[in-house]
């Protein structure tokens, strides 16, 4: 020990050099540690903008599990639900935008704008991946005197008041209820519910008429012959239903669609391009993967693999036409024209 | 026959399954004690951590969860004056009376045997009947759901502590809150002031944490340094002659227990409140009044809670409508794991039915034994100092708070209605009527407006419909007979008084 102290103190010069080494060191490995290090270095959050038990927390978690096997971390899903999903987007888009916040969302930021809720929506986020589509589907109950579509609106033309669920201003059974009003001209009586699965329970019940929802809350349903299903609001039928599309029996709907609501996977704008990549690779590996095949198809839901460009315009689509309807309806406080949303292009 | 005997015997015969459901009832019973942690949450994050499982692995461990959690929330109830869920508010009012003079032991062992009970009830009713109930219960109309609503807040009579007045005047401020954030009918922001978290509406979960713990944390400070009451725990199986005592008793409130939770969109909660008021009103030689530690008070709640599980199953399993919030998760659940929840599901997969009602059973069987052995242990936890159980309890409101949303906004909430709770004691005002409010506050609203629109906002269609349907008619006349029911000459004519 004694004959060391010299020593150190003769080689002070040699200690700074080390030092400075050191530091030089450190900050190479800081360095080069920042740009090498992988997305992901910790476990991503995924916010889930409906509740429990819905249609979107079951893509979610359908998705989820498989996504993260490829990306090599778990996502850590939580709902955080209110105002339509508002919250979530809200506090999405004011996390860091490093990819470890992702949004599970719907449709339903499409219509904050117009709706006054909030000004946050998908002009904030990026899609990463929109996974399914939700297309209406207008069902009445099993014994209904309607067998077909044309029966229905016939009635409904005749002035005989027919009494429809909706789930409030901007749900899907709202906008295509009012989609159907403007296009035949007449009023239905909306009575409104929780939610897509109540109307299905009050149209079993005969508490209501009819109500246009989303494919993936009826499916089961009309496959096993407790409602029936008159109309796919879509140009197509979709495989494995036997309910014909909207347009066979009525031309006028064709500018509208396609329409339907969505559920997509979204990060904040301006995430770095890496962490953004592997979050779609990941995404997308799940989507390919045919236990999500199985899922979708055991949900009655329509896959739409969108990326990009392609799921930025499908989004904007579905703005257009329901903001529109939603304003012309006067369910709108704000006119979509003033946040350029343009009115929907008859092709 | 013999086909369904082997599905039931599915359970029996994995004993990994076996184990999974008593696991679950045992983590059940904390998750449910614990005010905030609710069978809903530990459902769903379950969903997400039985991914890569076998379904009859999610499902047993699931079942055990509901059943276990149910219970759970009776404990703190009666143990602190903490209800650990909505559907054990009822379950304080005479619980926790019973605690204070020494007798939780008694109580929470009464609980456990007449909640087994309730439970067997509801698997039974599940079993032979389900698709009968499930197709009654469709016929409720907005217009009977309204009409349970107002029954429901007749309750405040009998929790709303002695002064009327400030009964009511609590439980209008509770419907009154319920109706802040976003109008379910029409969109309209309502009392938001152009606030995003008000837009979000005040959960009744969080007021409840707030108004039951908080408060009564804070309340219980003022007594701080009091001797806790020594707890008797000689006797914690009841008598066989108390138990067929309360059978009549215990059998009804299963039963509502199991029609209410049949009901798509009602659950254990309400069915507790209504069977609680139910038994207030019908008993007449109760062991003790009512509010100071009547048995009959513990007893209906508790059985009508419980029979709920087994009625939230029936529409889930026939129909496809969940009947609760656990059965819309567990729906959920079924589609992740590729099956198809639905009216198919008991032709494509008829071994889920018989699966469920066996693992429930196994359940119930497990919080018999689960349940009995942790009486002395729970119990013990009343000794405990004030000092050291209340701010745990305080630490366990705002975890429990913000796990309900992960939204640290909730926790402010959860502390301000604490507060808010604390004077209101301090001036004589029960808290009980404000949750009451705000749990039927949404109901009320939502179906009284469904009502309206059905009736097209004519005035005269909407009142006929009150007289022509039968279940509205039943129960409007229930509901005037409960009010009828209060007058000096009624009960002079009964000889009530």
């Amino acid at each position: 020990m004694r004959k060391r102290h010299p020593n150190k103190y003769t080689n002070m010069k040699g200690m700074r050099r080390m030092k400075k080494l050191c530091v030089a060191l450190l900050l190479l490995s800081v360095m080069t540690g920042s740009a090498i290090a992988a997305y992901p270095e910790k476990n991503p959050q995924g916010y889930i903008m409906w509740g429990a038990g819905g249609a979107m927390d079951n893509v979610a978690r359908a998705i989820t599990p498989i996504a993260q096997q490829h990306l090599g971390k778990t996502i850590i899903l939580q709902n955080k639900t209110g105002a339509t999903g508002a919250i979530a987007t809200t506090f999405v888009a004011n996390q860091p935008a490093d990819g470890y916040s992702l949004l599970f969302g719907a449709e339903n930021p499409n219509l904050y704008k117009v709706a006054g809720l909030s000004q946050i929506d998908y002009d904030q986020l990026d899609p990463v991946l929109l996974m399914m589509a939700n297309v209406g589907v207008v069902v009445v109950a099993k014994d209904s005197p309607y067998k077909t579509y044309k029966d229905f609106i016939d009635a409904a033309m005749s002035g005989k008041t027919i009494s429809v669920g909706s789930t409030g201003p901007g749900g899907l059974a709202f906008v295509a209820t009012t989609m159907i009003e403007k296009i035949h001209g007449m009023k239905f009586n909306k009575i409104q519910f929780d939610g897509e699965g109540p109307c299905i329970t009050a149209l079993m019940g005969g508490h209501i008429d009819a109500v246009a929802v989303g494919l993936l809350a009826a499916a089961n349903f009309i496959k096993s012959g407790s409602v029936r299903g008159l109309a796919m609001i879509s140009t197509e039928r979709i495989p494995g239903m036997d309910v014909p599309a909207v347009t066979e029996a009525y031309k006028e709907y064709g500018p509208y669609l396609p329409w339907g609501a969505f559920f997509g996977v979204f990060v904040r704008k301006e995430t770095p391009k890496e962490a953004f990549d592997a979050l779609q690779a990941a995404y997308l590996k799940a989507y390919e993967d045919p236990k999500f095949d199985e899922f979708a198809k055991s949900m009655g839901g329509v896959k739409l693999g969108l990326t990009g460009d392609k799921a930025r315009a499908y989004i904007k689509q579905n703005q257009s036409v329901s903001a529109w309807l939603l304003y012309d309806a006067g369910g709108a406080k704000f006119s979509p024209a003033d946040f350029g949303i343009p009115r929907p292009q008859s092709k | 026959m013999a086909q369904n005997l082997q599905y039931f015997l599915i359970p029996f015969l994995q004993p990994e399954m076996m184990l999974l459901i008593w696991i679950g009832v045992f983590a059940g019973i904390w998750v449910g004690a614990i005010p905030g942690l609710s069978v809903t949450m530990a459902a769903s994050l379950l969903i997400s951590f039985t991914f890569s499982w076998d379904i009859n692995s999610a499902l047993a461990l699931i079942c055990g969860v509901f059943v276990g959690g149910v219970y759970g929330g009776a404990i703190t109830a009666i143990l602190i004056n903490i209800p650990g869920a909505p559907a054990a508010i009822a379950t304080a009012m005479d619980g926790y009376p019973l605690a204070q003079m020494g007798e939780a032991g008694k109580a929470i062992g009464l609980c456990t045997t007449v909640s087994v009970f309730a439970s067997f009830v509801g698997i039974v009713v599940l079993a032979v009947a389900a698709p009968v109930i499930a197709n009654f219960s469709l016929k409720f109309a907005p217009r009977d759901f309204f009409l349970l609503a107002v029954m429901g807040l007749l309750l405040i009579g009998s929790i709303g502590g002695g002064d009327p007045i400030k009964g009511i005047t609590a439980g209008a401020v509770g419907v009154l809150l319920s109706m802040v954030g976003m109008d379910p009918s029409t969109g309209e922001l309502r009392y938001t002031f152009g606030n995003l978290y008000l837009m979000a509406g005040i959960s009744f979960v969080t007021a409840m944490i707030g108004l039951f713990g908080v408060s009564e944390a804070l309340t219980q400070f003022r007594s701080s340094g009091m001797k806790s009451p020594k707890q008797n725990l000689d006797r914690i199986i009841p008598s066989w002659a108390t138990f067929l005592k309360y059978l009549p008793l215990s059998l009804r409130s299963a039963l509502l227990g199991v029609f209410i939770g049949a009901l798509p969109g009602t659950g254990g909660d309400v069915a507790a409140l209504l069977a609680y008021d139910q038994a207030k009103r019908s008993t007449k030689h109760p062991s003790r009044p009512f509010g100071k530690g009547a048995l009959e008070g513990i007893i209906a709640p508790e059985t009508a809670n419980k029979g709920a599980i087994g009625g939230a199953f029936i529409p889930m399993l026939t129909l496809g409508i969940p009947g609760d919030a656990v059965t819309a998760i567990i729906i959920g659940a079924l589609f992740i794991h590729g099956l198809k929840p639905g009216p198919m599901l008991m032709i494509e997969t008829p071994h889920l039915f018989w699966m469920i009602v066996s693992c429930l059973s196994i359940a119930s069987v497990a919080l018999m034994v689960l349940g009995l052995i942790s009486v002395k242990p729970f119990a013990k936890i009343i000794e405990i100092p004030k000092e050291i159980v209340m701010p745990v309890v305080i630490i366990l409101s705002v975890i429990g708070t913000y796990a309900i949303q992960n939204s640290v906004v909730d926790i402010f909430y959860m502390i301000g209605f604490g507060i808010i709770g604390y004077f209101l004691r301090l001036y004589g005002y029960a808290t009980g009527p404000m949750v009451l409010g705000l749990i039927l506050g949404p109901m009320l609203d939502a179906n009284y407006r469904r009502t309206m629109q059905g009736a097209e906002n004519q005035i005269l269609p909407f009142l006929q419909g009150f007289v022509t349907s039968p279940i509205s008619l039943f129960l409007t006349l229930s509901i005037v007979f409960l009010l009828f029911s209060q007058t000096a000459t009624y009960r002079r004519w009964r000889g009530l008084e």
